[in-house]
């Protein structure tokens, strides 16, 4: 079927989450880091590295298409990198990502808040202070308690449970039931409101990188007056330059003026164009089509245009310059399970990595454009990230059978052995990624049957569920891994974290990876307040993580985006991997 | 039948040829078996069809001998054929060439001939084992609740209202999709293939079960059945006997009709990617994979498409020439 | 007649319960047997977010825990007097019939299923239309015309109809029509018929043509194979021993005859097709509730896979009723 893939998507919200995307150093796509920023025109890549077509041009409609319905779009109740970025468009979290292509991109800016948090001398207390003059779209001006009682019910109930729970997990709020059971908000003791313009979250444990957490758009106010739970996101109050006119659900959006929004307090956002209008559940082919045709502008998904259109594209030089080939921030991996023997061996792990054709996997993931082969467990979007390659992944492209019988021998299996691949069944780019190492493996004598398993259960019932790989012996699992933040702790906590595996099913350490200084270096790292020594300290966890054999990096994933030539101020934001929705804005009237 | 009103596709489609078989067994002297054959052999396309179906089936089981001669394998990639940024073969008509007939796959350059070859192995297993399972189901049932009547009359007939109310398709991708990896002493793609001749073949027999109900309720009230069941034998010799060799034209027909529309269901869910494990080819899988290449490499979807047509097709052509040849009215 | 349609209703409530309880077993069952506890399905619909409170409360909000005679209870009791959902801060009236809401996206299930079936139903009756007057006037040409040139082109062209999978035919045509020779540049879009008119034909034509050539090859050959049998029938002798003219032979006595057959079988196709378009859907990206349920089967959606398998059962016993009572009307033979 034409959308299996979108079929398969509709399962998978949780495979999709925030990303981070390029700085651009060996992206190979040409162009410096991005601070150029100027006015650049139409060029292949353009957007990756600088703003296309700036201007301050108003009015217009801007019709943006997706080929899924997304989770939610209450900012409180979803986990879709392109919601985290459009959303913004309505509703204002307390810190957003600098508007900017290229490095800048990936820093924080304040939004609601005045300034980034101060934080206490013990970590425990972060405190923030809100803009005066911001209301909502009905002129009621928005308080610190209305943050306060958005964070309680995106984290503490049981109805909205698509976005992370991180504030959950770190604020000292003790058996608080949640906004829904318990009515009265003085008993959420984790944040304190002192008055309608300070909020003071308490934390169990230091947490340097608390910033990045109220990034997320569930800090973004919402009245409790008008909170309707999973009937608030057809009508979210705005705080932002556009408000909901209408909004079927799962159908149709559409936002127009918000005409309380003043640009004084606001840096991070445009109002240009009049109109904002958003289709959901178009077939992905018909999105590429209707972008190319000028029936749409932007793919709200920002995931890149289809095969069909991608050859299309890349051969004609005419729309060539009308594409961006920009990292999603997304790392492709196969993790060898280290409680499944033999890969229970470090070195017949090192055997599966050294024989590896990582040209191959990487026409799987659709060829240089779909990717860079990987050397390492952090993206280079990330913070933390050092450029290494310890088992010569890049002179070796199509693997290295030497090195790979080497680590036969050691391991004590020189005939090699077999093992069992799984894989996401409605996943092509991961079946064939599956199908190239199946290929290289069985040159060194390592044979793989390959198992298909539903990527909706995938976490809970099969690859996320140790039982059930030790009780299958699925050696090797194929998966893919955004960041929830830029940072190597927002990459790899839920990723290396030994103490989070979760023994019944939904664990993503697919690895079961359980090394005492990888653990250690992780609580030490985020309670370190100074950024480039906590950074030092993930590039250490990467080092480790690659020395353990356990993950195999494939590709770090790029797309391919077509960028309508009547868009206006566009480029990608590296935080999110895709274009930045905040600024967009048109020529067409 | 009890009501007339009960009325069925199944049966309706049935009608022409509830009379056939005993029209066909009246005349004397040569048995139907060999009235039917020189019917048959005077129709050239159904023959010509038989003769395709049996080359389908050489070319299946010697998939391996013929890529060994030809020097591919369904598995081994080409990748140096493969355009690196397109992700689709060089040169045109899907990269065919002397070394590749019928082209290579996008993505990784994988021989299309040797897959479309080895695709035939499992499309035409997955299909005759699960008729052979639905034509049994269908028979015995079918048999008994025309034969005996009743309330075993009234509970299959209900039953298989109830499978014909189904949107089967739904309920073969609910269960393909769970199938674990390891069950019954079976793992990997013989678990798969079992499973799949099972969800197949089980929402299948209504259809033969209604035909064959249908016949033996007509046979029941024949004169031969009661003057056998009238010199006191017993119902397993009436139901052998007697009844059993006047359902095996009937039978003959319907299962080559059941074929190939159990090819397409094996295909529809490959295609909807609840099928074989990969990297096995299968039809409906290639099918599955052309979907994103259709546009800039229409070959890789012809192909694998042209295979299912020309094999259902056979198989259509035979079943109708069998039909022809055991019913002297349509002719 | 009247005692007849009560018999049936009932008979049709009975075959409803019975295939809600299948469903549900498929479903409630399958993950269950393939070893599925209730943390794990409550991760379905949890996300990567997952802790241990989300799921221990959504276990408790989707009732993942009770035993199936209770889960079908509840799905029962919605239908006949309507349930509560709890959105939150409060609790919504789902009114009668009430199919529940989706475990992804808490969607009323009722109000999703009216917004499909428009989709679904114009893809079939637009479809069945074009099947009927294409298969049944070739069918009829062929057999009175049988053995011509004409014949076997129709009948070769209908086996081959036959024996081509929808999907493959639908993409050919998309690739051909829609992108190659651009009369559909976007693609295929559906929009309602109360938009406008005219787009929701545009949209729809090729979806019909495929979707009705398969068919039409279908309803020819029947009808060419009941139109010669018929033909042969003694009174059909009979007529043209009185001298009628061979219009009115083959058009009162012989169409009429051999067509009643092929009605059953059109209303019967036409209340499977209801429920059961789902590779046209897929193929088009039709929103109806083919796609609908497909979607749901992929995501483990219960409640919608519920609500559209009872639509698409509906339809099919009341096709099949429809027929019956039409059977009886053309037949005389036949009575209720």
């Amino acid at each position: 079927m034409r959308q299996r893939r979108k079929l398969a998507a509709t399962a998978t919200a949780v495979a999709l989450s925030m990303v981070v995307a390029a700085c651009g150093n060996d992206s190979g796509s040409g162009g410096g880091s991005g601070s150029s920023g100027g006015g650049g025109s139409a060029e292949y890549n353009a957007a990756s590295e600088g703003i296309v077509n700036k201007s301050d041009a108003t009015g217009g409609t801007l019709k943006y298409v997706l080929s899924d319905a997304p989770d939610s779009m209450d900012p409180g109740d979803t986990y879709y990198a392109f919601n985290w970025n459009f959303t913004r468009l309505y509703a204002r979290p307390l810190l957003t990502f600098k508007p900017a292509p290229g490095k800048a991109g990936l820093e924080l800016s304040p939004d609601l808040a005045e300034s980034l948090g101060e934080v206490s001398a013990d970590g425990l207390t972060w405190t923030y202070k809100l803009k005066q003059g911001i209301t909502y779209d009905d002129g009621t001006p928005v308080t610190s308690k209305d943050v306060k009682y958005a964070i309680a019910r995106s984290n503490y109930t049981a109805e909205l449970v698509n976005g992370p729970k991180y504030f959950a997990q770190y604020l000292d709020a003790g058996n608080y039931a949640g906004p829904y059971k318990d009515k009265n908000l003085d008993d959420f003791t984790g944040i304190q409101t002192p008055d309608d313009s300070t909020i003071v979250f308490k934390l169990k444990a230091p947490f340097s990188e608390f910033d990045f957490l109220v990034a997320n758009p569930q800090s973004a106010p919402v009245p409790q007056a008008k909170d309707k739970g999973l009937q608030y996101q057809a009508a979210v109050a705005s705080t932002g330059p556009y408000k909901m006119e209408s909004h079927e659900v799962g159908k149709s959006l559409v936002l127009v003026k918000n005409d309380k929004w003043d640009p004084k307090t606001d840096e991070n956002r445009k109002q240009l164009v009049d109109r904002i209008e958003v289709q959901f559940k178009v077939d992905a082919n018909d999105i590429d089509q209707r972008l190319m045709n000028g029936q749409a502008d932007v793919d709200l998904g920002g995931t890149g245009v289809q095969a069909q259109a991608r050859a299309t594209l890349l051969q004609d030089p005419n729309q060539k310059k009308n594409v961006d080939n920009p990292q999603t921030g997304f790392l492709r991996y196969a993790m060898l399970s280290t409680q499944v023997p033999p890969f229970d061996n470090a070195d017949c792990r090192k055997a599966v990595l050294y024989a590896a054709d990582h040209e191959a996997i990487q026409a799987a993931y659709g060829g240089s454009a779909g990717g860079d082969i990987a050397t390492t467990a952090l993206p280079p979007s990330v913070v933390g990230y050092e450029k290494a390659d310890e088992y010569g992944f890049l002179q070796d492209k199509n693997g290295n059978p030497d090195k790979a019988k080497q680590a036969l021998q050691a391991c004590g299996k020189p005939g090699g052995f077999s093992t069992k691949i799984a894989v996401r069944g409605d996943r092509p780019k991961e079946v064939a990624a599956a199908e190239a190492l199946q290929q290289s493996l069985s040159k060194v004598g390592i044979k793989t049957s390959i198992q298909q398993y539903p990527s909706g259960d995938w976490s809970a019932q099969f690859a996320g569920n140790p039982q059930f790989v030790h009780a299958n012996g699925l050696g090797i699992q194929i998966a893919g891994w955004g960041a929830d933040w830029p940072s190597g702790f927002g990459f790899l906590s839920q990723l290396v974290d030994g103490r989070a595996i979760k023994a019944n099913g939904g664990n993503y350490n697919q690895m079961e990876l359980n090394d005492p200084e990888v653990n250690a270096l992780l609580d030490k790292g985020i309670q370190t307040k100074d950024e480039t020594e906590r950074n030092a300290t993930w590039t250490q966890v990467d080092q480790k993580v690659m020395a353990s054999g356990a993950l195999l990096p494939f590709v770090y994933e790029k797309t391919i985006l077509y960028r309508p030539e009547n868009l206006t101020n566009v480029f990608v934001n590296p935080s999110y991997g895709m274009y930045d929705y905040s600024q967009l804005g048109t020529t067409k009237k | 039948m009890g009501a007339p009103i009960e009325v069925s596709s199944g049966e309706q489609r049935a009608a022409p040829e509830a009379v056939l078989a005993g029209a066909a067994g009246r005349i004397e002297g040569r048995s139907l078996g060999q009235i039917a054959w020189m019917r048959l052999k005077r129709d050239k396309v159904a023959m010509a069809a038989g003769i395709m179906i049996l080359v389908l089936i050489a070319l299946a089981l010697l998939a391996p001998v013929i890529t060994r001669a030809l020097g591919t394998s369904p598995n081994d990639f080409n990748s140096n054929l493969i355009d690196p940024v397109l992700s689709k073969p060089k040169g045109s008509f899907g990269g065919i060439s002397l070394e590749h007939p019928l082209g290579i796959e996008p993505i990784n350059g994988r021989d299309v001939l040797a897959r479309v070859l080895y695709g035939a192995r499992i499309s035409l297993l997955i299909a005759f084992l699960a008729t052979l399972l639905s034509v049994t189901l269908g028979v015995l049932l079918g048999v008994f609740a025309g034969y005996k009547g009743g309330w075993g009359d009234t509970v299959i007939s209900r039953t298989m209202d109830v499978f014909l109310a189904f949107p089967l398709l739904l309920f073969a991708i609910a269960l393909a999709g769970v199938i674990p990896s390891e069950a019954f002493g079976l793992s990997g793609n013989g678990l798969r293939i079992a499973v799949l001749v099972f969800i197949i073949g089980f929402f299948s027999w209504p259809y033969m079960g209604r035909i064959i109900r249908g016949q033996t309720l007509s046979l029941r009230e024949r004169e031969f059945i009661d003057a056998a069941r009238s010199m006191g034998a017993r119902t397993p010799h009436v139901l052998f006997r007697e009844l059993l060799p006047n359902l095996v034209a009937p039978i003959l027909v319907y299962s080559t009709l059941l074929i190939p529309t159990n090819i397409l269901f094996e295909a529809a869910l490959s295609f909807l990617g609840v099928g074989i494990n990969p990297p096995t080819p299968s039809w409906g899988g290639m099918l599955n994979q052309a979907i994103d290449f259709y546009r800039v490499d229409p070959m890789f979807m012809i192909i694998p498409g042209a295979a299912i047509f020309l094999t259902v097709m056979a198989f259509n052509l035979l079943g109708d020439g069998l039909r022809d040849a055991l019913d002297p009215r349509a002719r | 007649m009247a005692a007849f349609i009560v018999r049936r209703l009932l008979a049709a409530v009975i075959l409803l319960v019975v295939v809600s309880m299948m469903t549900f077993a498929i479903f409630f069952l399958v993950p269950r047997l393939a070893g599925m506890n209730s943390d794990q399905l409550a991760l379905r619909y949890v996300g990567r977010g997952a802790t241990a409170e989300s799921i221990e409360a959504t276990k408790e909000r989707l009732h993942l825990d009770d035993p199936l005679p209770v889960q079908y209870g509840r799905f029962v009791q919605g239908i006949v007097v309507g349930d509560e959902f709890n959105y939150g801060p409060e609790v919504v009236k789902c009114p009668p019939p009430c199919f529940g809401y989706s475990f992804r996206n808490s969607q009323p299930v009722t109000a999703l299923l009216i917004d499909r079936i428009p989709v679904t139903a114009s893809l079939a009756f637009g479809a069945a239309i074009l099947w009927l007057i294409g298969g049944v006037s070739v069918g009829v040409l062929s057999a009175l015309r049988r053995g011509s040139v004409f014949d076997r082109a129709a009948m070769s062209t209908a086996l081959a109809g036959v024996s081509l999978p929808i999907y493959f035919t639908g993409l050919l045509s998309l690739a051909l029509f829609a992108y190659h020779w651009k009369l559909w540049p976007n693609g295929v879009n559906y929009v309602p018929f109360t938009t406008n008119p005219l787009d929701w034909a545009y949209n729809l034509i090729l979806p019909w043509v495929t979707l009705a050539f398969l068919y039409a090859a279908l309803y020819a050959r029947l009808t060419r194979a009941s139109m010669l049998e018929t033909m042969n029938e003694d009174y059909i002798r009979t007529a043209r021993a009185k001298g009628l003219r061979e219009r009115t032979v083959v058009v009162r006595h012989g169409m009429r005859a051999s067509l009643t057959p092929i009605l059953t079988i059109f209303g019967l196709d036409v209340g499977l097709l209801l429920g059961g378009a789902v590779l046209t859907e897929s193929t088009f990206s039709l929103p109806g509730l083919g796609q609908l349920v497909v979607d749901a089967v992929f995501g483990n959606d219960l409640p919608i896979v519920l609500g559209v398998v009872m639509v698409a059962s509906v339809f099919v016993i009341l096709a099949n009723l429809i027929v019956d009572v039409l059977y009886a009307t053309l037949d005389p033979r036949v009575r209720l």
